[in-house]
């Protein structure tokens, strides 16, 4: 036969030498491969970016009187800002998701559907901020940010990350981990943000549903470590958001707003603290 | 039309659907959705992870005989590709953690090398119905399957920018982990990692001569082994103990091309990594949920 193994093992990797010794001959998932301070940190691509998360059902599922007013706010700010709006899913997510769960679907045929609603809402945003400057950015045109900005535009993008089928299964049902508050973090954390802001419809996170129980407190700012640790039975966003958090290397922050409240976003993005603010250590 | 409810103010609109209203966070609705008869997509479907540094980088010698043997297995198996990097992700990674490119940027670029790997392999196949998968044309796989195509894509899988943080400074969500989520999500018949060594040992065997052959593990507990050098990504092994469809992968000598004809055929003959114990653990815990909603209380309102 034309060849056998042991022969085979004469026949060299073709290597390339990196001067580093530490990536140049070991498989990337040795432990303590990388001598980190050898390295720099990384760097923020763009550092001046606001990104800004519009809740689905929070926001855009209640239609004009909620979106109206924040795209007014949003227009306005992106005079002084740079604003990159990621857009949330919503009931039209929650239907479909529950048509694929009946389906007997794995979690990443829902994650790929997911991203669909995620996109209309995307659209919807940008032909209502279009007169001021909002485009649609398709993932593909991620690159094109730095020229969005320059010209004054208000990039608007789908919240959900691009995993789709590639969405890894979870330990308790077959919802997706990775959704829109996700993907928009992530984006944060890429880029290097200035900030993270999440809008949606209520003042943050409370102990106990205030609606049900009027001695519920409300958490101004909270240790993603310790909200965890809390273990909640619900959170006011994605679980995986805050365990990326504690391993960013730059969005070590997001506030969620309130963003039925007028002028709130104003000012988050000046900076002030007017929801929940959840940090890493 | 269907009907919507209008509630709250503003008032939201809903369509009505078991997830309504619900906070997709809660435990109790995020248990709910467990079901144990999760749909096989393709089950007939084999996917194999064709090693980057541990087979395509030797060349010819390691990639023609096993290019016979893919053509071979076609014959009774419908296959799918997955080439992975090698040494070109090594050298990027290496000069983007210099240049402080990060996380998402390095995974971003990382994949234009499983690329020409994957132009490189469809060269060779294409004359034996290779054809290279574009993942836009993922839904496309059943007509090729049918059509005796060999669908060849890349390893890595779409993360790009948004490839999650870790305690590390490289992505962890590499080929392997990717072609282990194509078996997944499709419930394929068989997962296969090709690589240049008999399988899993306690160490790197090209480093330490001591190192022994693990001929079947399971998942939970080879992650509790803690071992300093792995043959296949930990996001594979970590992500198995969660997987509803590929509870099993095996590990095979790629230099061997004929020992994939015998894995195909359902024989042990590299490392057999199993699911276990660890994954039923997981099941049963979630269906103890499913029978009522957690009981902490606490609460957010917003809704996402």
């Amino acid at each position: 036969m034309r060849s056998n193994g042991s022969k085979l093992k004469s026949s060299p990797r073709k290597a390339i030498d990196l001067g580093a010794p530490a990536l140049g001959d070991s498989t990337l998932t040795v432990q303590g491969l990388l001598d980190e301070s050898r390295y720099e940190e990384s760097i923020r691509v763009l550092p001046d970016v606001n990104v800004v998360k519009i809740g689905g059902q929070s926001i855009m599922d209640r239609g004009r009187a909620a979106v109206f007013p924040l795209v007014e706010e949003i227009a306005a700010l992106a005079k002084q800002h740079d604003i990159l709006i990621g857009a949330g899913g919503g009931t039209r997510a929650r239907h479909a998701y529950s048509l694929a769960l009946d389906l007997d679907l794995p979690t990443g045929v829902l994650a790929a559907i997911g991203v669909s609603t995620s996109r209309q809402n995307a659209r919807i945003l940008q032909m209502l901020l279009a007169k001021h400057g909002g485009i649609y950015l398709n993932p593909e045109d991620f690159e094109k940010l730095p020229l969005y900005f320059r010209v004054g535009c208000i990039p608007i993008m789908v919240g959900m990350p691009p995993y789709e089928y590639w969405e890894k299964p979870t330990d308790r049902g077959r919802i997706p981990a990775n959704r829109t508050d996700s993907g928009v973090y992530l984006t944060a954390e890429f880029l290097g943000a200035r900030s993270c802001i999440f809008v949606k419809d209520e003042d943050g996170l409370y102990t106990e549903d205030p609606k049900k129980n009027p001695r519920a407190k409300f958490i101004p700012r909270i240790a993603a470590r310790e909200l965890l640790d809390m273990d909640l039975n619900d959170l006011v966003v994605e679980r995986v958001v805050l365990e990326n958090m504690l391993k960013a290397a730059h969005a070590r922050e997001l506030q969620v707003i309130n963003g039925l409240v007028p002028g709130n976003l104003t000012r988050a993005l000046a900076g002030e603290h007017v929801g929940t603010v959840i940090y890493a250590e | 039309m269907a009907a919507s409810t209008r509630e709250g103010r503003p008032r939201r609109t809903h369509i009505p659907s078991k997830l309504m209203r619900e906070s997709l966070l809660d435990k109790g609705v995020m248990a709910s959705t467990e079901t144990d008869e999760e749909l096989d997509i393709l089950p007939d479907v084999n996917v194999l992870a064709l090693g980057g540094q541990s087979i395509l980088d030797r060349g010819k010698a390691a990639l023609f005989p096993l290019v016979d043997e893919f053509v071979h297995c076609r014959k009774k198996h419908k296959l799918i590709i997955g080439v992975g990097g090698g040494a070109r992700v090594r050298h990027t990674y290496h000069i983007c953690l210099d240049l402080g490119i990060p996380l998402g940027g390095m995974a971003m670029v990382a994949g234009a090398v499983d690329e020409q790997n994957t132009r490189l392999l469809q060269s060779l196949l294409a004359k034996h119905k290779g054809i290279t998968l574009n993942k836009d044309h993922f839904l496309d796989l059943p007509l090729w399957l049918e059509a005796g195509m060999i669908p060849i894509m890349t390893g890595m899988p779409p993360y790009h920018y948004w490839e999650p943080p870790t305690d590390g400074r490289v992505p962890t969500h590499g080929e392997d982990l990717g072609m282990f989520m194509v078996s997944e999500v499709l419930g394929a018949r068989s997962m296969i990692f090709l690589k240049d060594e008999d399988g899993l040992y306690t160490a790197d065997p090209k480093k330490d001569p001591k190192a022994k052959l693990i001929p079947s593990v399971e998942a939970g507990e080879l992650l509790e082994m803690n071992l300093p050098d792995l043959i296949i990504e930990r996001t594979v092994i970590e992500t198995m103990v969660q997987a509803r469809h590929t509870h099993r992968i095996q590990i095979i000598n790629g230099l061997k091309p004929k020992l994939l004809r015998r894995a195909l055929d359902g024989e042990h003959v590299g490392t057999v990594i199993t699911a276990g114990s660890a994954a039923q653990t997981t099941r049963r815990k979630t269906a103890t949920e499913r029978n009522g909603r957690a009981t902490r209380s606490g609460r957010s309102l917003a809704n996402a």
